[in-house]
């Protein structure tokens, strides 16, 4: 997610820089109307410019769970992700974006007239969120998944929007804009940026209505993946120009096949490869790993730990069931003919009789087998197996190099209230090491994954920010 | 120094200690919809920071400097072996490791996790029926617990579950069921885990007890099997005999903690606060005496500041309750001249020696494999599972191969067979052939209570807050050293059925008092004994002051004598036994549950 | 790497760094000796500029290291494990000034079994006791203790232990114990430590060190564990 747009709008700067001219364009219209998957649309969205806050008229009850849905449709869409600071008040913004171009920070977005989006009217508020077109008419950066949230429907948007106005407490203090360097201190590529690639919400919504399911289940995956989810953000390859190169399933293949690698974390497929996707993991895994970062054969870690704390571990056992559902319907991208992953017990075997003789092996026993066993299948969910792990298999190294180098924390969720942490490696193993360790893993117990190099783990270690010290310890 | 102190906000329950007696208390009370706050000496403490893999794996640190373990420069005990002698400070570590931080020494301890013996909760009662009245030797005060293990069952049960403990059952509902202990009492219910695997010593130790004809079975552990989740939620990795349990926090997530097991839970509850570096100093009482207003503590800044509470929960080590009552004049403090008053009396220690046994040198008995609770033990000899009536003592003793562990500094200092020298190639090459090949058996005895061994407040020496250090007045006696010598002697014919080569019988030796310097065991007990009669007992059966009601003590302080198992069972299972009357009955008609 | 990740794994960058060189240095000074273990031949430590110890002091430890652990045929001794440079860099540390032991007044010296009662910490016991060793030594052979015969260092190594030569108020065994559990601890803990050079105290053992993991091996009844010992940093051996 916000990963994705550090070192994103690194290369779009890169693209943008190319001299383009061209006008800011009139805002289009946000109040388009389309058919809500959870049912008829509650409200109609003022005209823009009328003046906040509030979307309701003074003395007007809100509906009794207005309030709880767009609060949950906060948490479906992960807004508290990038717009609120650990520790810090519920959207109160704040958090940095640490670029070459400059430093970002996300809005406050609590509903203070002056430091919030208070005087945002509702229409103002879905130009927004669908468009990423700020009150004043300046486009905004596009870490705001705009082009996802384009489909969210009126009814979400709506209680969204209430809730931000009324179930948010305001926060008066500013977050100061804007460290960005020139050229991205120009709020102009953006828009031509926005204007290329984002979707119009209007045809978008439409295609969503036309769209059919054959099970509503799926029909409500495919809005939560696509819509508020955002999963495409990062899990989803994006081109030289930074949009993703699909949006939803109908747009083809590429669609969550794993996104490009950010700092040192690389965004898994979610489709069904046997090896390297979700080929392996039943509806019920998936719904496990959403409510809890852990199931049988992987656990959370990088990105994917804020998306579930902030976000999924929050939904409903029917909203995770539907992601589910929906994820095992995008199809492998590699061929139905290439062999799925099987164990296969030679590593084991050797280690077993104390023969550490291979690439790797003992700095496996010395440092990984104690969690993750001399077989590779560890003691799920407590310790994730490596054997037949997609991130273990995944072509591009990059995460589990991080993961040896950093370590990583489970963290707790309202499910599972025991948090997990591995401690990161550097200081005890060196490129070289960590590469053996990495090829060892990669290679052994059915996995085939191509070996690593000393010099991809330096790249990973440079890039390892001091300024991103871990979150706190947990204490259990 | 009270009347000057901060009065912060009240809360219903009031908490002093952050082990396990302190977490289960804690928990208790939230989750009857009171507030809780949890004072805790030490500093926070988790498994991610203490436990970090590999720089926790350090035994210098862990097992020599006592990084765990009580900051013995703020506050100890002094000890004397009888009332003639002048009683001297406990400087330094050695005898007994008392823990301190969050989790207690419910962190760093190894997880053996056993239920009382019935005959053990009634012994006086028991040895009357049997032996008769005047088989209980002159000075021995001999007492019953007043609480049955058919009451204590659904808690041992309990705490069981909570803490994940491996082990196999012999009894459930009164059918026998599996190989566990034929001494043991029937169980509402298996163990949660089933026992963990024998290292070689233990595999040994079992098919030669067996031999020769006594009942060996899985010591229940609390270091988990496999995977574990407990019913609070939390979850436990396996244990994988790292062989780093005492003294340490378990990197695997698989041995049983507050940490571990309770907390994650309890921290997040919206009704609890921990506040760690809190030394309390005393429990206030309003004018009558007879309730307790809250405590006054030094907060982390080295405020003293007072915390209001409508209960006090005293829930630190053993022999830290004790002092607190001392120190805030909460029940009648024990006179060993005329054997009056209770705070302070029966005052007890758990009566362990170590015999070892050497195997053929081809053989690597490979002793820092190891898991703290694991191992195999005969009761053959334990509680009342004897005839004691030929032998003229009290008390018993299990048997058993507990290897924890043996890591490289303790294997130096335990060197080779008596009379190798402590330096030098001779004790080079005897140390060597110990370690490598050689097991370590246990007589892990039961310690009775007497008259003239007992706590009190030292006349001289203060701990950092300028309050008197509590004074220890102990040394064996002849009834636990007989004991000791008797069971101890049943090894040697377990040993020879191993094929030993050489043996050393770890024996109690008359007329040698109670050392400090040599580390036993940390299982002290007494000294607020549970009972039946207050003349006899701080504490009612429900853990209850039985002069101030709303103060409850929870510890292995509450044990009126040793018993031959480990104490956190116990403790565990009175927490939990304590919680529930007062959760179905004080919460309600606050007053004494016991008239 | 971030600060708190380093805090948290324990080690920090520099002292990991210094372990490491420290490392290479004790290997240097083995290779320099020829062997360690199998011959008995003693292996002189790794150069070391003591930071607490002044020459004499320095001088009885080194000798004393290595009569209480001598190379021999059953592995190398203390000075091979730099024991005598543990020792130092303990003394620099709270423990070696009593930060952990309860050292209030009055001192009143009592029996044996009721413990250690000197208002002396490690840092004054070492004091003491080496120049008390030395004294001894100066009066009753002409020498200090470091110019002694091996086995003239043995006799007053064991006097000491028994209890049987007095240093002002310092009972010999007092510090005799002080020296011999350090001894113990340098040669045997991690080397992170200073000690164990080229975890070579845990090879003659048999101790695997940190691996800290046996699960293929619980129930391998009676048989060689194959593995080499490894260290807090991954050191192996």
């Amino acid at each position: 997610m916000r990963g994705g747009w550090t070192s994103g709008l690194r290369h779009m700067a890169a693209a943008l820089l190319v001299a383009l001219s061209a006008p800011v364009a009139p805002a289009r219209s946000a109040s388009t109307q389309s058919a809500s998957i959870q049912g008829a649309s509650t409200g109609s969205a003022a005209a823009p410019g009328t003046p906040g806050p509030g979307a309701q008229p003074q003395g007007m009850p809100l509906p009794a769970d207005l309030l709880t849905r767009g609060e949950y449709v906060a948490r479906a869409a992960d807004c508290g992700a990038c717009h609120t600071v650990p520790g810090g008040a519920p959207f109160a913004g704040g958090m940095a974006f640490h670029m070459p171009t400059g430093t970002l920070y996300a809005p406050n977005i609590t509903p203070d007239a002056q430091a919030g989006i208070g005087q945002y009217s509702e229409a103002e508020f879905i130009r927004a969120i669908r468009q990423g077109i700020r009150r004043d008419g300046a486009t905004l950066y596009p870490a705001m998944p705009y082009p996802s949230y384009a489909r969210m429907t009126d009814d979400d948007l709506h209680a969204l929007y209430a809730y931000f106005m009324h179930g948010v407490r305001p926060v008066p203090a500013p977050v100061v804009q804007d460290g960005m360097h020139w050229p991205l201190s120009m709020r102009w590529p953006l828009t031509l940026w926005r204007r290329l690639f984002a979707p119009d919400p209007a045809v978008t919504l439409q295609g969503a209505a036309a769209r059919t399911f054959s099970d509503p289940v799926v029909a409500r995956g495919a809005y939560l993946v696509e819509g508020p989810g955002h999963c495409g953000a990062c899990h989803t390859p994006r081109a030289v120009t930074m949009q993703e190169k699909a949006l939803t399933a109908e747009d083809g293949p590429l669609y969550l096949s794993g996104g490009a690698p950010v700092d040192g974390w690389r965004p898994v497929s979610l489709r069904g490869e046997n090896r390297t996707g979700l080929g392996r993991w039943s509806e019920q895994d998936i719904v496990r790993f959403l409510a809890t970062g852990r199931m049988p054969l992987g656990a959370a870690f990088g990105g994917m730990t804020d998306a579930i704390n902030h976000g999924t571990q929050h939904m409903t056992a029917d909203d995770q069931l539907a992601i589910a559902r929906y994820l095992k319907t995008l199809s492998p991208t590699t061929p139905a003919s290439a062999p799925g992953w099987a164990y296969d017990p030679t590593a084991a075997n050797a280690l077993h009789a104390g023969d550490a003789g291979a690439r790797g092996a003992r700095h496996y026993v010395d440092s990984c087998a104690a969690c993750h066993r001399t077989d590779g299948r560890g003691y799920p969910t407590t310790f994730p197996p490596l054997a037949g792990n997609p991130v273990v298999m995944d072509p591009t190294p990059d995460s589990l190099i991080r993961i040896v180098l950093e370590g990583n924390t489970l963290r707790a969720t309202k499910q599972a209230p025991s948090a997990f942490v591995m401690p990161g490696f550097a200081a005890r193993m060196d490129d070289a090491a960590v590469a053996d360790t990495v090829s060892f893993i990669r290679a052994a117990w059915g996995n085939d994954a191509p070996a690593v190099n000393a010099a991809d783990v330096a790249r990973i270690r440079r890039s390892l920010s001091p300024e991103h010290p871990p979150a706190t310890l947990p204490m259990n | 120094m009270s009347d000057d102190a901060r009065r912060l906000k009240p809360v219903d329950v009031v908490v002093v200690g952050g082990g396990w007696a302190g977490s289960i208390m804690a928990k208790e009370m939230t989750e009857a919809g009171r507030t809780v706050v949890m004072l805790e000496r030490g500093p926070d403490r988790s498994t991610a920071g203490e436990g970090a893999y590999p720089a926790s794996i350090d035994e210098l640190e862990a097992n020599f400097r006592y990084k765990l373990f009580q900051d013995l420069s703020k506050s100890t005990v002094t000890i004397r072996n009888n009332a003639s002698q002048t009683a001297l400070p406990y400087r330094r570590m050695a005898a007994f490791l008392p823990g301190e931080g969050v989790g207690g020494a419910g962190l760093h301890w190894s997880g053996v996790h056993f239920r009382m013996p019935p005959d053990d909760l009634r012994l006086r009662s028991r040895v009357i029926e049997k032996y008769g009245a005047k088989f209980i030797p002159e000075g021995m005060n001999l007492q019953d617990y007043g609480v049955s293990y058919e009451e204590l069952e659904p808690f041992f049960d309990r705490a069981e579950k909570v803490f994940g403990t491996s082990g196999e059952a012999y009894k459930v509902n009164g059918q026998v069921v599996g190989q566990g202990n034929v001494f043991a009492p029937s169980r509402s219910d298996h163990f949660p885990l089933p026992p963990l695997k024998d290292v070689y010593t233990a595999h040994l130790f079992r098919k030669a007890a067996a031999e020769v004809g006594f009942h060996p079975y899985s010591l229940p552990a609390a270091n988990a099997s496999q995977q574990y989740t407990n019913p609070y939620g939390v979850q436990m990795g396996p244990c994988n005999f790292c062989g780093y349990c005492s003294g340490y926090a378990c990197y695997m997530y698989s041995k049983a903690s507050p940490n571990v097991n309770i907390l994650p839970v309890l921290r997040r509850h919206p009704l609890f606060e921990l506040r760690p570096n809190c030394h309390v100093l005393k429990v206030e009482r309003d004018s009558t005496g007879t309730r307790a207003t809250g405590v006054t503590y030094t907060d982390a800044e080295g405020r003293v500041v007072t915390q209001p509470a409508e209960i006090v929960i005293l829930t630190a080590f053993q022999f830290h309750n004790v002092r607190l009552m001392l120190l805030s004049g909460i029940g009648r403090p024990y006179d060993p001249v005329r054997n009056e008053g209770v705070v302070g009396r029966n005052f007890v220690y758990q009566n362990v020696t170590t015999s070892v046994v050497w195997l053929d040198p081809r053989v690597e008995t490979n002793q820092y494999i190891g898991a703290g609770g694991g191992g195999v033990a005969f009761d053959d000899f334990n509680s009342e599972n004897f005839d004691h009536g030929p032998l003229g003592f009290v008390g018993g003793s299990p048997v058993w191969v507990n290897q924890a562990g043996v890591r490289a500094i303790a294997a130096a200092h335990s060197g080779g067979p008596p009379g190798t020298p402590r330096w030098g190639s001779a004790w080079k090459a005897g140390m060597i052939d110990t370690y490598r090949h050689s097991l370590r058996i246990d007589a892990h005895g039961a310690n009775m209570a007497y008259r003239d061994v007992y706590l009190d407040l030292d006349p001289t020496w203060k701990d950092a807050y300028g309050q008197p250090l509590l004074r220890m007045t102990f040394d064996w006696k002849d009834n636990d050293i007989r004991m000791n010598r008797y069971v101890v002697d049943k090894i040697g014919n377990v040993a020879k059925a191993m094929g030993a080569r050489n043996v050393h019988l770890g024996m109690r030796e008359f007329g040698r008092p109670f050392d400090t310097r040599q580390y036993q065991t940390t299982h002290l007990g007494g000294g607020a004994v549970m009972g039946t009669d207050p003349q006899t007992s701080a504490l009612n059966r429900y853990m209850q002051s039985w002069d101030v009601h709303n103060v409850f003590v929870i510890g292995a302080n509450a044990f009126p004598q040793g018993t031959g198992y480990n104490p956190t069972g116990m403790v565990a299972a009175l927490a939990y036994w304590a919680a529930h009357h007062i959760r179905t009955t004080y919460l309600a008609h606050p007053g004494p549950l016991a008239g | 790497m971030a600060p708190g990740r380093r805090q948290f794994l324990g080690i920090n960058g520099s002292g990991f760094i210094s372990s490491r060189r420290r490392f290479m240095q004790g290997l240097a000074g083995v290779a320099a000796c020829g062997t360690v273990s199998g011959t008995g031949a003693a292996a002189p430590p790794t150069p070391y500029t003591p930071v607490f110890f002044n020459a004499a002091e320095w001088n009885f430890l080194l000798a004393a290291c290595d009569r209480l652990i001598p190379a021999d045929a059953n592995g190398p001794g203390a000075l091979a494990l730099d024991v005598p440079r543990f020792i130092d860099q303990q003394m620099t540390t709270p423990y070696a000034q009593g930060a952990q032991w309860y050292m209030a007044a009055p001192f009143v010296q009592g029996p044996d079994n009721l413990g250690y009662q000197l208002p002396y910490p490690p840092r004054d016991l070492y004091r003491r006791g080496i120049a008390g060793m030395n004294a001894h030594a100066t009066t009753r052979h002409a020498k200090p203790f470091a110019a002694l015969a091996p086995d003239v260092q043995d006799d007053l190594l064991r006097a000491a232990e028994g209890g049987r030569l007095v240093f002002g108020d310092v009972p010999s065994a007092a510090f005799f114990d002080q020296l011999l559990a350090n001894v113990m601890e340098g040669a045997f803990s991690d080397p992170i430590h200073g000690g164990n050079t080229g975890l070579g105290g845990w090879t003659m053992l048999g101790f695997p060190g940190a691996r800290a993991d046996f699960m293929d091996w619980v129930d391998r009844y009676g048989a060689h564990y194959p593995l080499g010992s490894v260290s807090i940093t991954g050191e192996t051996a």
